[in-house]
């Protein structure tokens, strides 16, 4: 039984796509692989994939400069592989487009459930701004009205906690690099974005989280940003 | 001084020689040759010996002249010609302008001698220099290399090991009883690869540390998030009290999250299924103060400090009790890179509460002023 959807899988090492393509497989209808930078970027655009999975030792192009390739014409889910831990690579993959950042050696495990969250994402999309309140949780989030709610209780967030909470909500399932989410609240401007973000995103989650010491639903992606979870 | 006492006992010998040799012609010589011979001798002294010798000579030869070459003989002072006090001056002219020459060409001579001293010291300090700035290019491009290597190093094992387990977990999906047990190892040897990456960069000192204003509750939640693959029936729980204000230090998230997930990997390693791992922040006069509790079998007073050594095994403990027996050590040298310390005490009803001790901070004061804000839109 497989789930609809296709996956290109952008690798080098033959041995890992054939691996992925096999556990990939067995859970989705489609998967597609390609060897290289330039022949990924084509398949990206002739077979429509519904997520791609990109790794960053590619020997023909730089993967930030994949990403924003791809970026230009395809709002496509991207999931980057990378041997490296660097947390400023990884802030610069997401701002280039990309939606996710999984360190090497991962399981394949964890890949695949961070894939179905990004298609599953990726398909809530358009009905998460627009179509009512969000339910997550025990967790009632309307964006239009401005309200939310914990199971029956009203929260009373102030302005600054309510932009930060639309903004990841809005971006739900993504991590938002701290810049991004300093922009969507403050403004562009000069200042330590990250000092006055980790203060607010600490007094919000101590009203909407059951636990502000291990948050479900406000996460913190380490030295990135922070990302809503939809499957809390 | 010896040298001087000898000249100037020549240049006046010179005068009584000269006296000897005129006082008996005195009569018959030209009067105006006789001072010739004596301003010679004051020109050689002037020039020999300096101004002192020179102007003594200049006087003497005057007075020798006036008294035993000048009409009336014997008499000092005779005052008999002004041409007389012409030859004085001229004496003296010729002992100053010379000295003069003198002392301008011993001058030149010593600045000279200076200059060339400098130049010396100069070049040798040159070279130093070159050598010093040869030096540090090399100890730079030995950094970068190393730095180089250890990322290669990192990259080119984890990618094989990525293949590994993804090959192992593709094994166990077939039905093959052992590749669990591969995945396992391949997990292990990458945990070591990142512990000694870790402690390699600790010892040369490239590890940045960018302590900045952090809630206690934030890393701590991100720290149990990261262990959950390895939970196998414990639990991990943040204590933390919602209704006392949040606890914030100054500290760097990353490096805190390190020794918390080392921390709790430790303490899980100890924890018997069904049990729990508590987290906790607090503050005293110590600074801000994360501990992690565990139900294990407690740690002895003795090897208290020396758990935290690079490479030590408990007194009979399983052979692969910790990867390598780096966590602590690194956790160690991570909280003292950050200006903070970690040690470990026994809980209360048993096991042991590790505490890592970070500078504390207070909630910091106003925001920037909010701008318009842009709303992001995701495409």
């Amino acid at each position: 039984m497989t789930e609809p959807g296709c996956i290109l899988v952008i690798d080098d090492e033959p041995q890992i796509r054939r691996a992925l393509k096999n556990a990939l497989g067995e859970v989705f209808e489609r998967v597609v692989e390609a060897g290289t930078a330039t022949e990924g970027i084509d398949l990206a655009a002739t077979a429509q994939p519904d997520l791609i999975i990109l790794d960053l030792g590619l020997p023909d192009m730089p993967g930030v400069e994949v990403c924003q390739e791809i970026r230009r014409w395809a709002a496509t889910p991207i999931i980057v592989l990378s041997a490296r831990h660097a947390e400023q690579e990884k802030v610069s993959l997401l701002t280039a487009g990309a939606d996710d950042y999984v360190t090497k050696p991962f399981s394949t495990r964890e890949l695949i459930a961070r894939v179905q969250a990004h298609l599953r994402r990726a398909r809530a999309q358009h009905t998460i701004p627009s179509d009512g309140p969000l339910e997550v949780g025990d967790l009632t989030i309307d964006l239009a009205r401005r309200v939310i709610a914990r199971g029956e209780e009203r929260l009373r967030l102030t302005p600054i906690e309510w932009n930060i909470l639309r903004a990841l909500v809005m971006a739900a399932g993504r991590t938002l690099t701290h810049r991004q989410i300093f922009e969507a609240v403050w403004g562009r401007g000069p200042g330590d974005p990250q000092q006055y973000l980790r203060v607010h995103v600490t007094n919000l989650r101590r009203k909407i989280e059951p636990n502000p010491g291990a948050p479900r639903y406000v996460v913190t992606e380490p030295g990135v940003g922070y990302r809503f979870e939809l499957t809390a | 001084m010896t040298v001087r006492i000898g000249r100037w006992v020549l240049w006046f010998g010179m005068v009584a020689l000269v006296t000897a040799v005129l006082v008996p012609v005195r009569s018959e010589a030209d009067q105006s040759y006789i001072p010739l011979a004596y301003l010679l001798i004051v020109l050689g002294g002037s020039l020999g010996a300096g101004h002192r010798l020179g102007f003594a000579l200049a006087t003497v030869s005057f007075l020798v002249i006036d008294f035993f070459l000048q009409t009336p003989y014997n008499r000092v002072l005779t005052f008999g010609r002004p041409a007389d006090f012409v030859t004085l001056a001229a004496f003296y002219a010729v002992a100053g302008v010379a000295s003069r020459l003198l002392a301008s060409a011993r001058h030149e001579r010593d600045l000279a001698l200076l200059r060339a001293e400098q130049v010396t010291a100069l070049s040798l300090e040159r070279e130093r220099l070159i050598a010093e700035v040869e030096h540090v290019a090399a100890l730079r491009e030995a950094e970068r290399m190393k730095d180089f290597v250890l990322t290669s190093v990192s990259h080119d094992l984890r990618t094989p090991l990525t293949t590994i387990k993804a090959l192992a977990q593709e094994e166990q999906r077939t039905g093959t009883s052992r590749a669990a047990e591969i995945e396992e190892q391949a997990d292990r040897l990458s945990g070591m690869v990142s512990d000694l990456l870790d402690l390699s960069r600790l010892r040369s000192g490239t590890f940045g540390v960018e302590a900045e204003l952090n809630a206690a509750e934030d890393v701590i939640g991100a720290a149990i998030r990261q262990v959950q693959g390895i939970l196998n029936g414990r639990t991990v729980s943040a204590v933390i009290d919602a209704r006392a204000p949040a606890l914030y230090g100054h500290f760097d998230f990353l490096l805190t999250l390190r020794i918390l997930g080392n921390l709790i990997e430790n303490a899980l390693k100890v924890t018997a299924p069904g049990s729990a791992v508590e987290v906790s922040p607090s503050r005293d006069e110590r600074g801000l103060v994360i501990g992690v509790a565990d139900r294990g079998p407690g740690v002895p007073e003795v090897e208290r400090e020396r758990i935290f050594e690079p490479f030590y095994r408990p007194q009979g403990g399983p052979p692969d009790h910790g990867r390598a027996g780096l966590g602590l050590a690194i956790a160690r040298a991570l909280a003292e890179a950050q200006g903070g310390s970690i040690g470990s005490r026994p809980r209360a009803g048993g096991g042991t509460v590790f505490e890592v001790i970070l500078p504390a901070a207070d909630e910091p004061g106003p925001d920037p002023q909010p701008g318009p804000g842009r709303i992001l839109v995701d495409s």
